[in-house]
C-alpha cells in the first residue's frame, strides 16, 4: 500500500490556526476514558491585567486514576491545568491528517504552542511517585524459588523425539534404486525450478540412495567445491536451457 | 461555552472534546522558519511516501526459481542469521520519509523525515476551535521535520571529499560541476554508436573539466600538460571545439559583469607562466581546441581578490551558467559576432590601457575568436577583445584569458612550424605537442597576413625607451633565455607606441627571423641566442 495522494489544501486554505499542545501522558491516559461524548473538560481563556492566561480544568469524572475499586482509586489526577503558550519561532509547523484511506488532508496552520502543567500540590506529587516506582521496576525479574521443580525435566532412557524418528526410519525401510530413466526424470524437472541443490536435498526429493543418484549425477551434473553456491550439484551446460522446459527434456539421454 | 465576568479579568471558558472517532490520523508538518514556506500559498501539493529504501531491505527477494537459484537458500540464510544474531530491521512503511513536491513540476520539492521519541513521554494535541466555540483535541500521532530539496545537481560524499582535498588549489569552482556533467555524459556515450552523436555531445558537455585543472594555482603547468593530454588525446579537436564554446559561454557572462567593476593594475609576477601570443591572426580551425584549453590557463595569475570574487562571482553564476550553458552553445555562432560588437563599443570608450599584457592576451585572444567565428570581423573584434579582457581582470576565471594563452601558445607553435615543418593532424599526438602541432596543420601564413595593420613592426617606432626591433630581442635572447611572455613584458605597449596587437605580431616576425635556440626551463619553453 502506497500513501501516495494529492493534498487536500482547504483546511489550510481557510487559514485556520491550530494550537500544538503537549500535554502529560497521566492526562491524555485520562482522556482515553471519556464518554462517547468525548467532552473531558474545560478551558478557559482569561485576560488577567494584560496577560493572556489560558488554563483548563479536568472534568471530574476523569480525575479517578483507575477503575473504582482498585487501589488507585483514591489518587486523583489535578484538575487544575494552566497553559504556558509560546509562539511559534522557529519552526512553520502545518497540521496534516491521515485517514483510513489514505487521503491525505492539510489541516490547518500551527498558530501557538501551549503546554499543559498540572498544578503542582502534595497529590500531584503522589502520583509522581507512583509514576517512578512503576518505571523503575525491570522487566525481569529474579526470584528465588523454595521447592525444586521435579516436573518438566526428567532423566529418560530414549527421548520421545528420537523414538518416533526411529520408528520412521524403519517403516519406511531402505531406500529403492527406481529405474534410472525415472529418477532422471525427477532430477531434470527438479533441476527445472532452481539451479543449484544439496546432495541431501537431492536425495530428500528422489528418496534415492546416495550412492545411485551421486553415479546418476555424475552423468549428467557438476559438482560446485567453490564460488558461491558451495556444495551443490547442477547440471551440465548442455542439460541446461532455462528458458525452455521442453528443450531440457531432449536433451536427455535416453 | 459560558461566559464569566469578573472584576479584574473576563475570561470565557470553552469546552474541550476528544473526539473518539479514530478515522484521521493527525501529524505534524513541521518546516524551518528559514526555508520561508508559507503553505496558503500553495495551489497544489502531492505527497507520497519514500519508498527508496524498500530496496535495501528487500535485496534478498531474489526470484525463486530463477537460474542461480538454491534449494532451500532462503531456509538456509534465515538459519544461519539467527544462529549469528543478526537481526534486520523490518522495513515499516509507517517510518519512512515522505516526500511532498508542492506546486507542480517545477515548484518546490520537501523531504519529510519522522522525528522519533515525540509520543513517548508526552502527547501532543491539535487544539482546533470548532464553529460553535468549543475546542476539539485530537492527538498528534507523528511529527516529520520537512526540508527543502536541492533542483540543482550536488557531488556525491566521494565527490565532496576529493573536492575538498584541492579546496586550496582550485581556483574556478564551475569546473566542479561541469567536469562531473562532462564525465557522465562520457560514460553515457560509451553505449552510442553514433559518433557524431558523441561528438555533439561532448561539444554540450563541455570537458572544461580537464581543462580547468590547468590552471589551479600551483600545479598550472604540469598540470596543463596533464590535462591537455588526457582531453585533447583522443576527441581532441570536438572537445577542444566544446570547451572553448564553453568557455566563450561563460566568458562573455563574466566579461559582462566584470566590466562593472574596478579595474586592477597587473602585478609583476602575475604574467609568469603565461605565454604570448604573437601569432597575430590565422584563425583557422585548427586553433580553435587550443582557445578553449587556454582559457583556463590564464586564471594563475590572477591575485587572491580575483580568486575570492570569482568565487562569489561563480556562487551566484553557477546555476545560471548550467541553464545558459546549452542555451549559449547552440546560438553561439549568432551570438558571439553580436557580442563582439557590444565589446566593441565597450572598447572605444576608452579602457583599453589598464594593464598592458592583458590588453595584449586579450586582443589576440578575441583576435583568435573572431577569425574563427566572423573572419571580416577581425579588427573590431580585437579591439572589444582587448577591454573586455581588462574588464574582466579583476575578478573573474576569464574566459578569454584562457583563449589568449590558446592563441600564445598557438603563436609558439607556429614558429616551431616554422622550424621544423612537421605535419599531421594531431589526434593521437600528445596534447602538449599537440598545441604545437595544431596551428601548423593551418595554412601557416605569416602574421599580418590578414590584419589590416602595419604588417612589420619592426618598422618605425614612435619615440620611446624600447623599440621593439630585431636588435633588442636578439640582445635579450643572448643575454639569458626568455619565454615570449617575458619578451613582451619587455616590449610593453605604452613605451613602444605600438598596440598590443602589433607587439605581438611584430615579435612573432623577428621571433621567426632569429630563429633562436629552446630550451625547456620549468617546463615553460625558453629562447635563447648564442653568439
Amino acid at each position: 500500500m502506497s500513501d501516495k495522494a494529492d493534498v487536500n489544501l482547504t483546511g489550510v486554505k481557510q487559514s485556520q490556526g491550530v494550537w500544538l499542545v503537549k500535554v502529560p501522558k497521566y492526562l491524555s491516559q485520562q482522556w482515553g476514558k471519556a464518554t462517547e461524548k468525548g467532552e473531558v473538560g474545560k478551558i478557559s481563556i482569561a485576560k488577567k491585567q494584560g496577560k493572556t492566561e489560558v488554563s483548563f480544568s479536568l472534568s471530574e469524572e476523569l480525575t479517578t486514576l483507575g477503575a473504582v475499586g482498585e487501589k488507585d482509586a483514591s489518587l486523583q489526577v489535578p484538575r487544575e491545568h494552566p497553559f504556558t503558550m509560546h509562539t511559534v519561532g522557529g519552526q512553520t509547523m502545518a497540521v496534516f491528517s491521515q485517514s483510513d484511506t489514505d487521503e491525505i488532508s492539510l489541516e490547518g496552520m500551527v498558530v501557538h504552542r501551549a503546554e499543559c502543567r498540572p498544578v503542582v500540590n502534595d497529590n500531584y506529587m503522589k502520583l509522581k511517585k507512583l509514576q517512578i516506582k512503576e518505571s523503575t521496576k525491570s522487566p525481569r525479574l529474579s526470584q528465588q524459588l523454595e521447592r525444586a521443580i521435579t516436573t518438566v525435566f526428567k532423566p529418560v532412557a530414549n527421548h520421545d523425539f528420537n523414538v518416533l524418528h526411529e520408528k520412521k526410519k524403519k517403516s519406511e525401510g531402505k531406500m529403492v534404486r527406481a529405474e534410472r530413466q525415472v529418477v532422471l526424470d525427477m532430477l531434470f524437472s527438479a533441476f527445472e525450478k532452481h539451479q543449484y541443490y544439496n546432495v541431501k536435498d537431492l536425495v530428500d526429493i528422489t528418496k534415492q540412495p546416495v550412492t545411485y543418484l551421486k553415479e546418476i549425477m555424475k552423468e549428467i551434473g557438476t559438482y560446485n567445491n567453490k564460488g558461491a553456491h558451495k556444495s551443490t550439484w547442477e547440471l551440465k551446460a548442455e542439460y541446461r536451457h532455462y528458458q525452455s522446459a521442453e528443450e531440457e527434456e531432449e536433451m536427455q539421454t535416453a | 461555552m459560558t461566559s464569566l465576568g469578573s472584576s479584574s479579568s473576563s475570561a470565557t471558558e470553552y469546552t474541550v472534546r476528544v473526539p473518539k472517532n479514530t478515522s484521521k490520523k493527525y501529524n505534524i508538518m513541521a518546516f524551518n522558519a528559514g526555508d520561508r514556506v508559507n503553505c496558503s500559498t500553495w495551489t497544489q501539493a502531492r505527497m507520497e511516501r519514500d519508498m527508496s529504501a524498500r530496496r535495501i531491505y528487500g535485496e534478498e527477494e531474489t526470484q525463486e526459481g530463477a537460474a542461480g537459484s538454491e534449494f532451500g537458500k532462503k531456509q538456509r540464510e534465515e538459519a544461519r542469521r539467527k544462529k549469528f544474531g543478526i537481526v534486520t530491521r523490518e522495513f515499516k512503511v509507517e517510518d519512512q520519509p515522505w516526500i511532498l513536491k508542492v506546486n507542480g513540476k517545477a515548484g518546490k520539492r520537501f523531504k519529510g523525515q519522522k522525528k522519533g521519541g515525540v509520543t513517548e513521554n508526552a502527547s501532543y494535541y491539535i487544539f482546533t476551535q470548532c464553529p460553535d466555540g468549543a475546542f476539539e483535541a485530537f492527538p498528534v500521532h507523528g511529527w516529520y521535520n520537512f526540508t527543502p530539496l536541492a533542483k540543482h545537481r550536488t557531488l556525491t560524499a566521494e565527490e565532496a571529499e576529493e573536492e575538498w582535498g584541492r579546496r586550496n588549489k582550485v581556483v574556478n569552482h564551475f569546473s566542479i560541476m561541469l567536469q562531473r556533467r562532462f564525465r557522465e555524459q562520457e560514460r553515457g556515450e560509451d553505449d552510442e554508436d553514433d559518433a557524431d552523436k558523441s561528438g555533439k555531445k561532448k561539444k554540450k558537455a563541455g570537458g572544461r573539466g580537464g581543462d580547468l585543472r590547468i590552471h589551479d594555482l600551483e600545479d598550472d603547468l604540469e598540470m596543463s600538460s596533464d590535462n591537455s593530454d588526457s582531453s585533447m588525446g583522443d576527441d581532441g579537436e570536438s572537445k577542444t571545439r566544446a570547451k572553448k564554446d564553453t568557455g566563450k559561454g561563460k566568458g562573455k557572462k563574466k566579461k559582462r559583469k566584470s566590466n562593472e567593476e574596478a579595474l586592477e593594475d597587473s602585478d609583476d609576477g602575475d604574467y609568469e607562466g603565461l605565454e604570448v601570443d604573437y601569432m597575430s591572426d590565422e584563425s583557422s580551425s585548427d586553433e580553435e581546441p587550443e582557445k578553449g584549453k587556454p582559457s583556463k590557463a590564464e586564471e594563475h595569475p590572477k591575485g587572491i581578490d580575483e580568486a575570492s570574487e570569482s568565487e562569489e562571482e561563480s556562487e551566484e553564476e553557477k546555476q545560471n551558467e548550467e541553464e545558459a550553458k546549452e542555451e549559449e552553445e547552440e546560438e553561439e555562432g549568432k551570438k558571439t559576432p553580436v557580442q563582439m560588437e557590444k565589446k566593441k563599443k565597450k572598447d572605444s570608450s576608452g579602457e583599453s590601457d589598464s594593464s598592458d599584457d592583458s590588453d595584449i592576451e586579450g586582443e589576440t585572444a578575441s583576435a583568435l575568436f573572431m577569425k574563427k567565428r566572423t573572419p571580416p570581423k577581425r579588427g573590431g573584434g580585437r579591439g572589444s577583445a582587448g577591454s573586455s579582457r581588462t574588464g574582466s581582470r579583476p575578478g573573474t576565471p576569464s574566459i578569454d584569458s584562457a583563449s589568449t594563452s590558446s592563441t600564445l601558445r598557438a603563436a609558439a607553435s607556429k614558429l616551431e612550424q616554422g622550424k621544423r615543418q612537421t605535419q599531421g593532424p594531431a589526434t593521437d599526438s600528445p596534447a602538449a605537442k599537440r598545441l604545437k602541432m595544431e596551428p601548423s596543420t593551418q595554412s601557416p601564413v605569416p602574421s599580418g597576413k590578414s590584419t589590416p595593420q602595419p604588417p612589420s613592426g619592426k618598422s618605425t617606432p614612435s619615440s620611446s625607451d624600447v623599440q621593439l626591433t630585431e636588435e633588442a630581442v636578439r640582445r635579450y635572447l643572448i643575454r639569458k633565455p626568455m619565454t615570449t611572455k617575458d619578451l613582451l613584458k619587455k616590449f610593453q605597449t605604452k613605451r613602444t607606441g605600438l598596440s598590443s596587437e602589433q607587439t605581438v605580431n611584430v615579435l612573432a616576425q623577428i621571433l621567426k627571423r632569429l630563429n633562436p635556440e629552446r630550451k625547456n626551463v620549468n617546463d615553460k619553453m625558453h629562447f635563447y641566442l648564442t653568439e
